[in-house]
């Protein structure tokens, strides 16, 4: 037996681990909690109910995982990973990434948004003091 | 009003945008005063924690305050916009540091009332200067000299914030692509590619009542980063809008 074939059956020796309850369990209690935090944070408007999409479909990920495991080795064989806990890291790294990115793009456009408004502002106040109004309470903010 | 044969419009607008700036304001706008320029002064406070607005106010300035901070090319650019929001045809713009001469406007507004520019650039390299710049600051003004000739823009002086500016360009700089931070050769380009005339007038210029605070240390490697990035982008943009068209 050849050094890649020795490779190759202890690779699906690792696959064919059988499953342990305990990582069930813990999978689908991460993404049980993942929902009901999210649900927390929107009920408690901390959270905005166009920003969860993405965190609720990790959390369906996450159980539809647990539910299937056969499913996360066939993406293990093809990553050409040799653990399933290998695949779940990357993927999370994957996943940060991403998200890390899109938050990125959201906030340079909620900065030019501000910016945009900042200046709006300026530009008001300065037509109020020409029209020389005096500063009124509730007017606005004091700029 | 005539200075140097060159009469101004009434609807000239010269710019300062100033930050923390009361120590050096007075000055500024003494020296404006004395230009006797003729044109409305209006002074951009980007949320100073000190009496920039009031000293400003004080000295005749129309006065718009940021209700925070935003950075030089944000000052610069609600300057623009109530440019355009007025009836200004053109606008100068010049530091609130001291290191512009104010009875240098007429020179640098002349090529726009000629027609022959649309951007003209107050430029310490053309003539005669003792302007002193820094070994590195030197090196970073050729390096973006030379990349702006790759795309047929040759300005000597890429960094210089005493400009002047007609209508359109306010039209292009009041859009979102201007950075709040360093306008520097990126904004040039993209006036350039805009089909805008941009040209050179020679300005004496001295250093600055005060040390710059723009770059240092680290800022200067970000600075090269973010204008190579900003530059690419707008090349991209326009890019983009060439193929839509």
């Amino acid at each position: 037996m050849t050094d890649e074939q020795r490779l190759a059956e202890l690779r699906d020796l690792f696959l064919s681990a059988p499953e342990v309850g305990a990582t069930r369990f813990v999978a689908v209690a991460l993404s049980a909690a993942l929902v009901l935090v999210v649900l927390w944070l929107v009920r408690g408007r901390r959270l905005r109910a166009e920003y969860t999409p993405i965190w609720m479909a990790v959390a369906f990920g996450i159980f539809g995982l647990s539910l299937n495991l056969d499913v996360l080795r066939v993406l293990t064989r093809a990553l050409g990973a040799w653990t399933t806990s290998s695949t779940l890291f990357f993927l999370g790294q994957v996943f940060l990434l991403v998200i890390c990115l899109n938050y990125a793009v959201r906030l340079s456009r909620t900065g030019v948004q501000i910016k945009n408004l900042a200046q709006e502002v300026a530009l008001l106040r300065a037509r109020l003091d020409a029209l020389g109004d005096p500063p009124r309470p509730g007017a606005g903010p004091d700029v | 009003m005539s200075v140097e044969g060159v009469i101004l419009p009434s609807t000239t607008l010269l710019l300062i945008p100033a930050f923390n700036e009361a120590e050096h304001l007075p000055a500024v706008l003494e020296a404006v005063a004395s230009a006797r320029l003729g044109c409305e002064v209006v002074v951009i406070d980007d949320g100073s924690s000190d009496a920039t607005a009031a000293v400003a106010a004080r000295h005749g300035a129309r006065v718009i305050r940021h209700p925070f901070n935003l950075g030089y090319g944000g000052a610069l650019q609600t300057g623009y916009k109530y440019g355009l929001h007025g009836v200004a045809s053109i606008v100068v713009q010049m530091d609130a540091d001291g290191q512009h001469d104010p009875t240098q406007v007429p020179a640098l507004v002349e090529p726009i009332l000629r027609g022959e520019a649309d951007l003209v650039i107050g430029s310490r390299f053309l003539g005669p200067s003792s302007y002193q710049m820094g070994a590195l600051k030197s090196i970073g003004r050729r390096f973006f000299r030379a990349l702006a000739r790759r795309f047929e823009l040759d300005v000597t002086d890429p960094t210089s914030g005493f400009q002047a500016m007609n209508r359109a360009v306010l039209e292009v700089y009041a859009e979102d692509f201007y950075p709040s931070d360093y306008p520097d050769v990126d904004v040039l380009l993209a006036a350039h590619r805009h089909g805008l005339r941009v040209v050179e007038r020679p300005v004496r210029m001295s250093a600055g009542a005060r040390a710059s605070t723009l770059h240092g240390g680290l800022r200067d490697f970000f600075y090269v980063y973010k204008m190579l990035l900003s530059i690419w982008a707008t090349g991209g943009r326009r890019a983009r809008r060439r193929q839509g068209a």
